[in-house]
């Protein structure tokens, strides 16, 4: 049996929470026999299996797509947002990055605007309200034209679709000492800010997104860039300097001011 | 709400604001080292460069009244979005660890971590170094050159301490918070931003190791630091 083959016998330390009003706990959980060539889900799926077979509550977490791009799951693992790889979601976290005997905490994401439903599963509407705010553009741009139609310079497309990159899994509040939201926000604005459909809303977008995330109750950014090291979509913090010039430009040079909530 | 208290209410526009006074400050603390590296110059350039200064009345006062809104707005900043920031996530973990490959230093010593600690300390430094040389409380200086004053004063072994630790936190702070300021104020772009942080790690090696020397050198060639006194007196 070659070393990747072996099976791994684990402790997980997983949070429980029965709802969002309970209080929450650590539970100590054993798992035996898990293959290294499990996704950090399915290993999950297994303690779950287990936990069912002992009449035992399972343990929620969300999850959808299991191939890396939806953005659905999303668990603090010994500390760290999707776990110790880089660029990686925790459903691409595969077991073998674990020892067997090790001790692996699970935490929710944890911020106010973010709170726990159940168990690992927290509440992210906040970033829809956010992208509802000004993560849009407003006209019909139609069909895909042909590609050279667009005279738009490669960097500007290639910074854009770097920030379009964010599939919104919250990693960048869960890993900011401050739960700021600073990266997601800035991704969408530093999106559409380079590309010639987005241009006419850039002011209005960049001072209603930034209104809606400060109304979320997210923190400020310090600039400690653990966002961008915790991001599984690689978005890069040249994005929130993007966001903090397109918002001063927005302030002092054009006449946005945020819209005033309807709800 | 206007435009502009909508910008100050923002938490980017705050940032912002952080950023301006302190790239002031940073700014201020260039000036403040440059005029104290006169002393190892001699007592004479010292003092020439404090008449200097202190004869223009008009820009003095400009410039105490800029620095003082400066260090207020800046610190009255940090304290509130400290807390907010703060209380952004009332549950904590039981467990954290950074997955940037490349910090130096453990999150507990790291300076982005410990702006805070490093501000604080360089807030109680000041207070003295203020008594000190503005004040000039309870040293009886009267009828001393600048340059014995600051023999004087540097020559102290509890300002050894105290002038040192100021200037340790002081350098650590801005070895985090120029290269911040850059990005909170847009400053960021593939040519600039490796040389903006390396810049400001040197920064804060100069500030630490500048301000420190004083009271270090004082205590090491004591003699020498009397001798910048001594050689004003004759005249």
């Amino acid at each position: 049996m070659s070393h990747s083959d072996q099976n791994l016998n684990l402790t997980l330390r997983v949070w429980r929470q029965d709802g969002p009003s309970d209080r929450g706990r650590f539970v100590d959980y054993k798992v035996n026999g898990i293959s290294t060539h499990m996704s950090f889900l399915e290993m999950l799926d297994v303690l779950n299996e287990q936990l069912v077979a002992a009449g035992e509550e399972p343990v929620a977490f969300d999850h959808d797509c299991r191939e890396g791009i939806c953005g659905t799951c999303g668990v603090m693992i010994n500390g760290q947002a999707h776990g110790p790889d880089n660029e990686t979601t925790t459903c691409q976290l595969h077991m073998r990055r674990f020892k067997s005997g090790q001790t692996i905490v699970i935490e929710p994401w944890r911020a106010n605007p973010f709170p726990v439903i159940k168990d690992l599963a927290v509440d992210r509407t906040a970033f829809d309200r956010i992208i509802e705010s000004g993560g849009f553009v407003s006209v019909n741009t139609g069909q895909a034209q042909d590609g050279n139609c667009l005279p738009i310079p490669r960097q500007d497309q290639e910074s854009s679709l770097d920030a379009a990159a964010c599939i919104g899994c919250g990693a960048c509040v869960a890993a900011c000492k401050n739960a700021s939201a600073m990266l997601f926000t800035s991704a969408k604005v530093s999106h559409l800010a380079q590309l010639p459909q987005g241009d006419p809303e850039r002011s209005q977008r960049v001072v209603n997104m930034v209104a809606q995330m400060d109304e979320e109750g997210f923190g400020g950014c310090s600039n400690t860039y653990e966002c961008e090291a915790a991001c599984p979509a690689g978005v890069s913090v040249e994005h929130i300097a993007r966001l903090n010039r397109e918002y001063i430009k927005a302030s002092f040079c054009s006449t946005a001011v945020p819209a005033t909530k309807s709800k | 709400m206007s435009w502009l208290t909508g910008f100050l209410k923002s938490t980017v526009g705050r940032k912002f604001v952080m950023a301006l006074t302190g790239l002031f400050l940073c700014f201020f603390l260039v000036v403040h080292l440059s005029g104290n590296l006169l002393l190892y110059v001699g007592g004479e350039a010292y003092d020439k460069y404090a008449h200097a200064l202190h004869s223009n009345e008009e820009f003095l006062m400009l410039a105490e009244t800029l620095l003082f809104a400066a260090f207020a707005l800046h610190i009255v900043l940090a304290f509130t979005t400290t807390w907010e920031n703060k209380s952004a996530r009332k549950t904590g973990y039981r467990k954290t660890e950074s997955k940037r490959d490349d910090r130096a230093f453990p999150l507990l010593l790291a300076p982005d971590y410990t702006m805070m600690v490093t501000g604080l300390v360089g807030m109680l430094f000041l207070i003295v170094h203020i008594s000190d040389f503005k004040l000039e409380f309870g040293w009886g200086l009267e009828d001393m050159t600048p340059a014995q004053k600051a023999g004087l004063i540097v020559s102290d072994g509890t300002r050894l301490i105290i002038y040192m630790a100021g200037a340790i936190a002081l350098g650590i702070h801005v070895s985090h918070g120029l290269a911040s300021a850059c990005q909170t104020i847009g400053f960021n772009h593939p040519k600039y931003t490796a040389g903006i942080q390396l810049v400001s790690r040197i920064f804060g090696v100069v500030v630490a190791l500048g301000f420190s020397s004083f009271p270090v050198m004082a205590q090491m060639y004591p003699e020498w630091f009397q001798f910048v006194g001594t050689v004003t007196t004759g005249h």
